[in-house]
């Protein structure tokens, strides 16, 4: 009977070392990419996915439409004799644990020369970690979590704006309004309870205190409810003039149709992307909210523009539009390559020199920050979000101005 | 003799692994992830095997183990192996609180309460800031000193792992081999039966619940020693509850070596498939967890270990023999 768990185990331990893959080739330049591909997060990391290997086909190939995206119109990086870029993606399951031991595998067995990932913060956590442990670069493009950039790390970048930058679009955008005129007295913030609305809340406070248009009123409320229209009654007897929405899709579906009911609205409404962005929010809601005003880090702006181009070469690739956290995981991509292809070398230390020196300009980006630059913690300093509103049953870019396809209209329309 | 050549090489096999996969991390890894899971479901196996009360939410242990050894650290600056026998005592006081209510209850219904008391406490956690709410908590990331146990190599937390295995082996094989084991026994194949011949049943399913307890903290500290990070849903999410009882029942519950079998089997399964599958979206971890799960409860209600043991009498053979027999070995 012994020698049967005795076969066993020894199966077992045969099977792990056999498995060990050879040693790779070295004429590609290879980039790990962890993402939530199963999972309750699956939909949103295989559209990453999807962003991501379109990122690779515009860096491998030629596309004189692009020719302002960094190494759209070369084949591979010059610098490293036409080397052509390989993502090796790796599924994080959704869990710290699953996200630290693919790590582990793109670094000792694919011997990736940078990491890019992991859409869930408490994922990039564990996996940037194991990153700066074996001295490989880590760029996340979309995780939000304020204390990533706070641990001390030297291989640790992020490219996406947090909710600092958000707000600070919001009150700069309330700021002009207010300057050109428009009455900007009472504000109320309206958030869903859990950690998403009070932590970007806590942030739009402190934020707009600062500039000096404080919060007049603020209504927490749980997104799971069935019926806002006590919250909407609150905010007709107060009638501030501006809302700003930090809600999940249930909810904002719930508080566009109750605004109707009651008839009540404010002259400037503002959602803080999340469900008021989700397509089946646009879908429902859409004709509710004329004159939304929203934030993305991508909007497709005119044709011809680069994110035009590319909205449309993502269309025919998955038949969606490129939605804001895929494109901030492609623009992750797009730096990661400027930056080896700077570099010169797939060695790390060299890549992380040239991450450091990063110095991308709005108009080579494919999503709507001012530029990429690192401060010396990672974070990237000229990260911001693109104003959006909702003009005709679909979000369009209006401001700030560079990046702008409309003209701003207010004030809100609703339905 | 044989036997003895057997263990021999098992021990040696077990001590030389790190060493022989030293040219591959992921590997030496993989053997410290392998233990790391027989020894949170061992921890299940006391309560969930021996004794038979199937508990589905053993993820609250597991849950403020890892949480404990972390909030020592976030607020006292404590190295997180530190946390880990304070976790283990809050457990047992815990496990005594949820243990005398639901330890009345039989078969699913206890299953079912032991579910929703541990979801209580998910969906609790995220509701207190001083937790970490929903975006959790980080241990040292940068080891401080040797004690934070924060190393690139997974070389010594398989050592430390397996050191605290063969403890928590030791212990249940004691257990087993002792009165209290007996009358576990005899609890789980009938408790009316072991009632009436006078076993406490309630006192003795108390006390392996709550050392049950004890040990899955122990497994939940350890994990965040290593992996460094905990979250509602890596620390109480039912998944950690269903796979510590699928380890068991795969190798065999309320046999000592079953819940390490099962995690040899299984956690390699789940590792290797997620390496070459995984990329490409194919979620195909958890087809095999389904398929697993649907081959025990068919064929092999008591494990793979069963196999192995074709004179053991199965509970289905002797429907009403089996609670008289544990009444004889109580009585011996």
């Amino acid at each position: 009977m012994f020698r049967n768990i005795g076969k066993l185990a020894v199966t077992g331990l045969v099977l792990a070392t056999v498995a060990a893959p050879s040693a790779s080739a070295q004429d590609k330049v290879k980039i790990g990419a962890i993402y939530p591909l199963s999972g309750n997060a699956a939909s949103a990391g295989n559209s990453s996915k999807a962003a991501i290997e379109l990122a690779v086909e515009i860096v491998n190939g030629n596309f004189p439409d692009l020719k302002d995206l960094p190494l759209a119109t070369t084949e591979g990086l010059p610098n490293l004799k036409g080397a052509k870029i390989e993502v090796i993606f790796a599924d994080n399951q959704g869990t710290p644990a699953a996200g630290q031991n693919q790590t582990l595998r793109l670094i000792t067995e694919e011997k990736v020369h940078a990491l890019l990932g992991a859409y869930q913060s408490g994922i990039t956590v564990t996996a940037s970690a194991m990153a700066e442990r074996h001295g490989i670069p880590f760029l996340t493009p979309e995780s939000v979590a304020s204390d990533l950039t706070e641990r001390g790390f030297k291989w640790f970048f992020r490219s996406t704006p947090v909710a600092a930058d958000f707000a600070r679009s919001y009150s700069e955008l309330l700021r002009e309004q207010k300057a050109a005129g428009r009455k900007i007295e009472t504000i109320a913030l309206v958030n869903e309870n859990t950690e998403y609305g009070n932590s970007v809340s806590k942030v739009i406070k402190d934020v707009f205190i600062k500039d000096g248009i404080p919060i007049t009123t603020q209504i927490s409320y749980s997104a799971n409810t069935t019926d806002v229209q006590p919250q909407v009654l609150q905010l007709k007897e107060k009638n501030p003039d501006v809302v700003l929405f930090i809600s999940y899709t249930s909810d904002a579906i719930l508080y566009a149709k109750t605004m109707k009911d009651l008839d009540w609205k404010p002259a400037i409404m503002i959602a803080d992307n999340a469900g008021f962005n989700d397509p089946s929010f646009v879908r429902t809601s859409g004709a509710l909210v004329e004159g939304l005003i929203n934030r993305s880090a991508f909007a497709a702006g005119k044709p011809g523009s680069i994110s035009a181009v590319i909205n449309e070469m993502f269309k025919k690739k998955t038949g969606n539009d490129l939605d804001d956290p895929s494109a901030r995981a492609m623009q992750g991509l797009l730096i990661l390559a400027d930056a080896i292809n700077r570099a010169g070398s797939t060695e790390p230390a060299k890549i992380q020199e040239a991450m450091k020196a990063t110095d991308l300009k709005a108009e080579q980006l494919v999503t709507g920050y001012k530029g990429v630059k690192f401060d010396e913690k990672g974070q990237n300093v000229l990260a911001s979000s693109l104003i959006t509103q909702m003009t005709g049953g679909k979000y369009v870019p209006v401001w700030p101005k560079e990046s702008a396809t409309a003209e701003i209209v207010l004030p809100y329309k609703g339905w | 003799m044989q036997h003895r050549f057997f263990w021999i090489a098992v021990g040696v096999l077990a001590l030389a692994y790190p060493i022989l996969t030293m040219p591959f991390p992921v590997y030496q890894r993989l053997g410290a992830l392998v233990l790391l899971a027989a020894i949170g479901a061992s921890a299940w196996n006391v309560v969930g095997g021996y004794a038979g009360q199937v508990s589905v939410g053993h993820a609250i242990f597991f849950g403020i183990g890892a949480y404990s050894a972390v909030l020592g650290y976030h607020y006292l600056g404590l190295p997180p192996i530190l946390g880990v026998p304070l976790g283990m005592i809050v457990c047992i006081a815990i496990a005594a609180v949820i243990g005398v209510p639901t330890l009345k209850l039989s078969g699913h219904y206890f299953s079912m309460a032991t579910i929703a008391v541990a979801e209580l406490v998910r969906v609790l956690v995220p509701t207190f800031d001083s937790l970490g709410g929903a975006q959790g908590l980080s241990g040292p990331t940068l080891p401080r000193t040797v004690l934070d146990l924060s190393f690139t190599s997974a070389m010594p937390y398989y050592y430390l792992f397996l050191t605290v295995l063969v403890a928590i082996l030791f212990v249940t094989w004691r257990i087993e081999n002792s009165r209290m084991g007996f009358y576990l026994r005899a609890i789980k194949d009938s408790e009316r039966a072991a009632r009436s011949l006078g076993v406490e049943a309630g006192r003795y399913k108390l006390y392996a619940y709550m050392l049950s307890a004890a040990m899955t903290a122990m497994a939940g500290g350890l994990y965040l020693t290593m992996i460094g990070f905990v979250d509602p849903e890596s620390g109480f999410g039912i998944l950690i509850s269903v796979k510590m009882l699928i380890m068991a029942a795969l190798g065999g519950a309320g046999v000592l070596f079953g819940p390490l079998v099962g995690a040899l089997i299984l956690v390699p399964l789940e590792e290797i498939s997620n390496s070459l599958l995984g990329g490409k979206g194919a979620g195909i971890t958890y087809v095999v967890y389904g398929a697993i799960i649907i081959i025990i409860a068919r064929f092999l209600p008591n494990g793979l270990l069963a196999l192995l043991k074709p004179t053991q009498v199965k509970p289905a053979d002797a429907p009403n023999g089996s609670p008289v027999g544990a009444g004889e070995k109580h009585a011996a």
